[in-house]
């Protein structure tokens, strides 16, 4: 039980940078190489300024406006002085890599002495249910902190799901999804699709770095490698979550997204349990996503010969 | 009031496949003129048209659109005042979008994008009656993506987003050219209502002699980056398609005494 709460717990995590992921990936087309490196960039300035004795909540905040920032560079290079997509993300994240270390100062800050949003949570919940250690869910008992952050990633997850479910549909927000569909036709209507794009890294790495922040204060440490991967691991949670829900409306999507990040989360975990060698995760989820973005292409070409040869 | 002055742009300039595709074009026309442009294949129409609309940096010219120069403004920006229909249907839509979607972004073309809800009770209602006048049966269909929709379907509601906000300038780019002649049809139909209602001032490439003939106040021949041709009012009027093809046909024979004139000149000289 407690495997599937904490598995549960950084989906819901991690769903905050899959939602990211889903929108540079889905909305703008856009495969953006930075959210490795913003992941660990909100962890890192999170970590910092909590050790600094700053209010966790500022602390964590300013983690995700550090990874927007960060997003705001990848675009720039992008959009206005022309360099590729993906080389832009590559740079930025590679660059990142020596920023995380110097804000750090080494490449492993612990956060166990320090009150997160996780102790607080916990604190929270214990005044509130008269302090037990264990409470029980569904006839077992789990320790109340655990209970805490879960309740905590579920809420913030719902929270920025509203948000984001109300903000694409307003003018602002639909012109940017038009932008990943139809650029040609978004210009013809008044808009700058430079700045479109630009605005979308922007909040998708936003989203990448409080992930970042938040799972950095339920795992008790921020880590300069805990990027490493982040966005294929984001893509495979995207794919999983498009295939639940088969559809393109825009709020079961976004549902789907969070479930589909849950689910990799959990099976991920179950795989492991199982005594698949966690230094073969990163292996196992690429090919995965190669599969899983090539399979569709691949039957159809392969039901189209068919479809050939019976013509013949 | 449009007054383009001795455009002139190059492609692939200093290259061996070097086009001069506008050379040197001076264009003036007032509001509410209905001006039809014709010309063989790479004369350089949809050139002007890109020129107009902002798609490319010229080497030489300027515009201006109601006294304003526009020639250094990017596509975004003229957007503001100029509303276009291309060629290909699929170009004018978001394919992944609703219909009503798609309507409101272009129902904002002359303000920037803010935070309003996009799809207000009261939007809704204005997009219901205005779709309905398309005669499309699409009016049930607005929460349908476009790209579930037919090319003259997506190029009709193309029509009406280009003209939602009435702009200072409509371009039209054979926007009939990829449908069926019945299709085709109801479109250019479409078009005269909706540019005569709004007296819009219209600039539209075609190679259908036939539209050529029946529609507009003026018509433009275009051969080699220059207009050859200004046909305009009463002439313009009497135009019929035979007297089109004609001109069409000299400058066939042009080009053929031109091409005879050069093989005659190198068999001697070279
Ligand atoms: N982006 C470009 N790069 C290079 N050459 C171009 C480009 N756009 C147009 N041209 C060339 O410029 C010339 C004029 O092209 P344009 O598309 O304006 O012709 P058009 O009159 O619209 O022809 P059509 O009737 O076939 O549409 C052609 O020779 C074309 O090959
Ligand atoms: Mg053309």
């Amino acid at each position: 039980m407690s495997l599937l709460i904490s598995a549960a717990t950084i989906g819901f995590f991690l769903a905050l940078m899959v939602l990211g992921v889903y929108i540079t990936f889905r909305l703008f087309d856009f495969c953006d190489l930075t959210t490795d490196g913003s992941f660990a960039l909100g962890a890192a300035v999170a970590a910092v300024l909590l050790t600094a004795d700053i209010h966790p909540l500022w602390a964590t905040l300013a983690g995700a406006a550090a990874g927007c920032a960060a997003g705001m560079l990848t675009g720039l290079l992008h959009t206005r002085i022309g360099v590729h997509g993906l080389l832009a993300g590559i740079l930025v994240m590679t660059a990142l890599y020596s920023v995380n270390l110097r804000i750090m100062g080494k490449s492993n800050v612990p956060l166990l002495s320090t009150p997160t949003l996780i102790t607080l949570a916990e604190e929270f919940a214990a005044h509130r249910l008269g302090a037990p250690e264990n409470v029980m869910v569904l006839g077992w008992a789990v320790a109340l902190r655990d209970v805490a952050a879960l309740v905590l990633g579920a809420g913030v997850v719902v929270a920025v799901l509203l948000l984001a479910f109300v903000f694409f549909r307003t003018d602002l927000g639909t012109a940017m999804r038009a932008t990943g569909d139809n650029p040609v036709m978004v210009r013809a209507l008044g808009a700058d699709t430079r700045n479109m794009l630009l605005a979308g890294v922007a909040i998708a790495n936003g989203l990448v770095a409080l992930s970042g922040a938040l799972l950095a204060q339920y795992q008790g440490f921020a880590d300069v490698q805990m990027g490493l991967g982040m966005l294929v691991w984001g893509l495979a949670s995207v794919i999983i979550g498009e295939a639940l829900v088969r559809t393109r409306r825009l709020g079961l999507v976004l549902v789907g997204v969070v479930m589909g990040s849950i689910l990799f989360r959990l099976l991920v975990a179950i795989a492991l349990r199982w005594g698949m060698e966690p230094n073969d995760l990163k292996l196992i989820t690429a090919v995965f996503v190669l599969v899983a973005l090539c399979l569709p292409g691949l039957l159809e070409r392969l039901t189209r010969r068919r479809g050939a040869a019976d013509h013949a | 009031m449009l007054k383009a002055t001795g455009l002139t742009k190059t492609f692939n300039a200093g290259s061996p496949n070097e086009v001069r595709a506008l050379d040197g074009v001076t264009l003036g026309f007032d509001d509410g003129a209905f001006v039809v442009v014709v010309g063989t294949n790479g004369s350089g129409k949809s050139t002007l048209l890109g020129a107009l609309a902002g798609e490319f940096a010229l080497d030489g010219g300027r515009i201006d659109l109601d006294g304003t120069d526009i020639t250094g403004w990017p596509v975004y920006r003229r957007a503001r005042w100029i509303g276009r229909v291309f060629q290909n249907p699929f170009a004018g839509t978001a394919p992944g979008m609703t219909i009503a979607e798609n309507l409101t972004l272009a129902a904002r073309r002359d303000r920037r994008f803010g935070l309003a809800r996009a799809l207000s009770r009261r939007r809704r209602d204005l997009f219901v009656q205005k779709v309905r006048s398309l005669n499309m049966g699409l009016e049930g269909r607005l929460d349908h993506e476009i790209g579930s929709l037919s090319g003259g379907q997506r190029q009709a509601l193309t029509l009406l987003m280009a003209t939602w906000v009435k702009p200072r300038l409509l371009l039209l780019d054979e926007h009939t050219a990829a449908l069926d002649p019945k299709t085709a049809a109801v479109v250019i139909r479409l078009t005269r209502e909706i540019v005569d209602r709004d007296r819009l001032t219209t600039l539209m490439v075609t190679h259908s002699m036939q539209q050529a003939a029946n529609l507009g106040d003026r018509l433009i021949m275009m051969h080699r980056g220059r207009i050859i041709h200004d046909i305009r009012s009463e002439e313009k009027r009497r135009l019929r398609a035979e007297d089109l093809l004609e001109r069409f046909e000299d400058v066939r024979r042009i080009e053929a005494l031109d091409a005879s004139a050069a093989d005659l000149l190198r068999s001697r000289y070279v």
